[in-house]
């Protein structure tokens, strides 16, 4: 077996580094989940204890992302893409739903996503695809039909459940992915083209509520107590916290309920609000290194599967953290997107380790290959 | 790997990294901007958000008078009000409710089927009501203490003092006029609010807000003489049939009003039903035709001006003279042939006045009038003040400035009567008239004292000494106008008035309807108090000489009863309250009156009485009195107050003042 046999190594070279720092952030955040339950009293289970599980089941997942090379992984994309898919379609179905959304599958003793899943899915599925479909040349549109088809189902299930936030962050890291493999200019012309006829189309399909996000985007006063309410709330709350913060559990707006969402969405302005634009620059810097060290495991990978693996996870992450941060900072749409390692909850936590668990992998077998 | 590839790819990464970090900077620029460029401005709103100010409203001030005594003070009552959305049966609770507090029920159904979370159902409601509401338990009314103004000697004042309102608000007379002050600054405490405008009271977010406190007032108002005042002028109303009345004691040296009052008077505990005719201080607010008590202030003038000497002789043509178009006639008819300058104010002639008042000249009448304050506002700390109607001189017709002389043709309030004269008894300075003596803190220490302030000096000492005299003459001569008001043993200096009402339906001026008054003071030699007694419409004794002057006599008699010298002095039996003047009750309920006050069996005080009134006192009561010495009572063995049980004597020891 490919890991027994480098198992000494897996572990001389194993990448404390990036560890520290995903779990660092981790840290923060289950600081920052204890202040948002502080003011709630009443709670036998409070949301950070959950969110100390959920991290601990994610380091599982993360090892075991680890321990197999992800070549080994690879070969099972299709696989990986498949099951996906069909929890995708079972919470199509069978699903449960919250908030009007149908988005989870119900496990036993908790609720998992498989749009979370689905983010690293495609991310094994694209790297497989373009690692063997490999050329020097910017890829045609012609040659990119295929990562496209498998982007746009995942892509068409989680819109319908809906969720669009989800949606948004597949077909961003997935681009970023694609353009990161090249096209040719003409093609990214076609696109765009063709995105501009079908906006309106688009539009036409989007549910009333996130056209009125969308509109509130534009104009966050337009409606201050409905759907503008969530933004310039958030706003309120990260720039009442000024320079230094108010301190931990101090936070005004946190504390008394003026925020919405506060351990999930909005978790960023729960910390602006009570470190300040210190704590913000801290969070924000961590999350550059994250990007940087990603980027650098990309750079140093043995083949090409792991720096398209590398990038795929960098972008994912980018992404996630630019649009959260940009959404509760009133500069982009509210779209329900979680801050990686940051937010509460289960399944993007377990994914998002599992993810990290392949980053390292990526980062440790050039080692291993080497020797 | 080729090494071209290996560059390209390197490239590629540069450019996602590059790309990735634009994204984190616009992050960063941003969060600046929030938290560091406008995180004040956010600050205050998020402030604005979460915190909840709650008024809390400091006691209103007491008003005190000049002695200390409690002229409106405030006490906390019950109100009743209902949260409609916690009341499950309207029904019921409007049937038990409206039961108890006798209101209506279809009313009270009304506003409790309102979907708000709160309505008054009675304001300030009677303790008993208050325990009946509190034992029901009906869901969804509560109790709440409100401060309740309190005015413990009832009608004593009304008009100055005037009441406030529901919310607390000083709506009439000194409580208007000093509202601010007496009200204080409420207490701002700030509560943590969430976001569904629940108060959170463990976090107190601010408590630095200063408890700005309210003040006391302490007037110039001494309540005996008020309540004396007051009680005189009643009964003169009622015995002459009058319509109303107006009296005021001035302290001539200072301008402090000691008495201020106006018949019919009001309680200012029940205002209910009440209509501004009832409350209007017409003291300062109305203005009317002074008649013959204006004359003393044209003699003031052509003295001044040597137009004129006290003995001079006019010829008061036999009750008919001529000027212009109209006749003069003298008051009730009468016919004078040459009368002195003093005889004219003696017997209150009008030909003779009009006669003076042309030798003077209107400019310089019309001058005297400005500088006596006539026609303008006295200044005094009481809200609706009226300026009186002076016309300007050169608008006066040859009949206005003959008719002006005996004050008719001329508007002025009594206020500025009574400052005028006194400015005659203060040798000749205007002081400007004032009722609000001191602002003292919670523990009654003075923050303000308001002194004296001099308006103007109007005529010289000398002129003010011999007009003096002449008004001495019309009360002290067995002949004079005024001789109802003289007081045995004192020097008084008045004059009387009779003024025709202008009846405007048929715009002339009525025969029948006058008000009359008589306006003076003493000692003349050392004046001490200013007295104005107006009766509006009496239907006997229509002449001032008949139907004011003997208020006038019992107000100061009175007065000279209770203080022994010098009423700025503080009188001697303030220490010794048993033997006060007995105010008007309060409301029986909250403010007993104690038994013994009037108990036959006490001594009672007799300091300051002549020894002829002493012994018509104890006589009364069945006491023997010892006296020695003569003049005025000073000292008495027992006290005042004590209560004798056998021996039924008492000493009282007379002397003269200087």
């Amino acid at each position: 077996m490919i890991f027994l046999k480098f198992d000494r190594r897996i572990f001389q070279h194993f990448d404390w580094t990036l560890l520290a720092l995903v779990l660092s952030i981790c840290a923060i955040g289950i600081i920052n989940i204890y202040s948002v339950g502080f003011s709630v009293s009443e709670r036998h289970f409070p949301f950070y204890v959950k969110q100390i599980q959920w991290i601990v089941l994610g380091l599982f997942f993360m090892m075991a992302a680890y321990l197999v090379d992800y070549r080994v992984i690879c070969q099972a994309a299709y696989l990986i893409y498949g099951v996906s898919i069909a929890l995708l379609i079972i919470v199509f179905f069978y699903g449960y739903t919250t908030h009007g959304s149908q988005r989870w599958i119900s496990v036993g003793f908790f609720a998992f996503q498989p749009s979370e899943l689905m983010k690293l899915a495609l991310i094994i599925v694209l790297a497989r695809y373009f690692d063997s479909h490999n050329s020097n040349e910017p890829y045609k549109l012609r040659e990119l039909f295929f990562p496209f088809l498998i982007v746009l189902i995942p892509c068409l299930l989680i819109l319908k459940q809906p969720d669009l936030g989800t949606a948004l962050i597949i077909i961003l890291f997935c681009a970023s992915v694609i353009f990161f493999m090249g096209i040719n200019w003409k093609s990214i012309a076609i696109v765009l083209v063709s995105g501009l006829v079908l906006l309106p189309v688009v539009w036409y399909y989007l549910k009333s509520y996130q056209k009125e996000r969308l509109l509130t985007f534009l104009n966050p006063e337009h409606d201050p107590l409905g759907t503008g309410y969530h933004v310039i709330q958030s706003m309120i709350a990260i720039g009442s916290g000024g320079i230094f913060g108010k301190g931990f559990i101090n936070g005004s707006q946190t504390q008394l309920k003026f925020l919405p969402e506060q351990q999930t969405d909005f978790i960023f302005s729960v910390f602006a609000e009570e470190w300040g634009f210190i704590g913000a620059l801290v969070l924000i810097i961590m999350f550059m290194s994250l990007i940087l060290w990603g980027i650098k495991i990309a750079l140093h990978s043995r083949d090409l599967l792991g720096t398209i693996i590398a990038v795929g996870i960098t972008a994912l992450i980018s992404w996630q953290v630019v649009i959260n941060i940009g959404m509760v900072l009133g500069i982009l749409p509210v779209v329900g997107i979680p801050l990686p390692f940051f937010s509460y909850g289960g399944s993007a936590m377990v994914c998002l380790m599992a993810a990290i668990g392949l980053l390292m992998n990526v980062s440790v077998r050039r080692f291993a290959l080497q020797s | 790997m080729a090494k071209d590839a290996k560059n390209w790819l390197k490239l590629r990464l540069a450019f996602v990294m590059i790309f990735f970090l634009i994204l984190f900077i616009a992050l960063f620029s941003r969060a600046f901007q929030l938290q560091v460029l406008s995180g004040e401005k956010l600050k205050n709103i998020a402030q604005r958000q979460h915190t909840a100010t709650l008024q809390l409203q400091p006691e209103r001030g007491m008003i005190y008078d000049r002695n200390g005594e409690k002229l409106a003070v405030s006490v906390l009552a019950d109100s009743v009000y209902a949260d409609p959305t916690r009341i499950a049966d309207p029904v019921r609770a409007s049937q038990q409710i409206a039961g108890i507090l006798h209101l209506d029920k279809q009313t009270v159904m009304k506003k409790i089927i309102e979907p708000k979370s709160f309505c008054w159902l009675s304001r300030r409601i009677s303790p008993d009501q208050a325990a009946k509401v509190d034992n029901a338990e009906i869901e969804g009314i509560f109790l709440v203490k409100e401060p309740k103004r309190f005015y413990p000697n009832g009608q004593l004042a009304a008009h100055l003092l005037g009441f406030v309102g529901a919310d607390a608000n000083g709506l009439e007379g000194l409580e208007n006029k000093y509202d601010d002050i007496l009200k204080g600054k409420p207490e701002k405490m700030a509560w943590a609010r969430d976001a569904k405008g629940k108060k959170i009271f463990l976090r107190v977010v601010n408590d630095e807000a200063k408890k700005d406190e309210s003040v006391n007032l302490v007037l110039t108002i001494d309540s005996r003489i008020q309540y004396l005042v007051e009680t005189h002028l009643k009964q003169a109303v009622v015995s002459k049939g009058a319509k109303g009345g107006i009296a005021i004691v001035m302290d001539p040296k200072t301008g402090e009003i000691l008495a201020m009052a106006n018949e019919t008077g009001f309680n200012p505990n029940n205002i209910g039903g009440l209509t501004p005719e009832k409350w209007r201080n017409r003291a300062i607010t109305d203005y009317f035709d002074p008649g013959s008590t204006f004359k003393p202030f044209l003699v003031a003038g052509a003295l001044e001006e040597k137009t004129i000497r006290e003995s001079e002789k006019f010829y008061c043509e036999d009750g008919n003279y001529i000027v212009a178009n109209r006749v003069i006639h003298e008051a009730q008819r009468k016919s004078h042939g040459q009368l002195s300058v003093r005889d004219i104010l003696k017997y209150s002639s009008n030909i003779g006045s009009v006669k003076i008042a042309q030798k003077l000249g209107k400019e310089k009448f019309y001058n005297y009038i400005d500088n006596f304050g006539f026609g303008m506002k006295t200044g005094i700390d009481l809200p609706g003040e009226s300026p009186g109607m002076v016309r300007p001189v050169k608008n006066w017709t040859k009949v206005d400035a003959a008719t002006i002389a005996f004050g008719q043709g001329i508007s002025v309030t009594a206020i500025q009567m009574i400052t005028a004269m006194s400015a005659i008894a203060n040798g000749g300075v205007l002081m400007k008239p004032y009722i609000l003596r001191s602002v003292t803190d919670k523990n009654n220490i003075p923050i303000k004292m308001y002194n004296p302030t001099v308006v103007r000096k109007v005529i010289s000492a000398e002129t003010a000494k011999r007009l003096t005299n002449m008004l001495t003459e019309v009360v002290g001569a067995a002949d004079g106008t005024g001789k109802n008001a003289n007081i045995v043993n004192v020097a008084v200096a008045g004059k009387t008035g009779t003024s025709q009402k202008f009846d405007f339906s048929r715009n002339v001026y009525s025969r029948e309807n006058v008000r009359t008054s008589f306006m003076g003071f003493f000692p003349a030699d050392n004046p001490q108090v200013a007295i104005l007694v107006i009766l509006d419409e009496p239907q006997r004794d229509k002449w001032g000489g008949v139907a004011a002057a003997p208020v006038f006599k019992s107000i100061g008699e009175q007065i000279l009863n209770c203080f022994k010298t010098n009423i700025r002095e503080t009188p001697m039996f303030a220490e010794d309250k048993q033997s006060k003047v007995q105010l008007v009750s309060a409301q029986e309920t909250i403010l007993p009156r104690s038994a013994d006050n009037n108990d036959e069996s006490a001594v009672p005080d007799f300091r300051g009485l002549t020894i002829r009134d002493a012994m018509k006192k104890a006589r009364a009561r069945s006491i023997e009195l010892k006296v020695s010495g003569n003049g005025w009572a000073v000292r008495q063995d027992p006290q005042a107050g004590r209560v004798l049980h056998e021996n039924r004597v008492c000493k009282v020891v007379f002397e003269m003042n200087n």
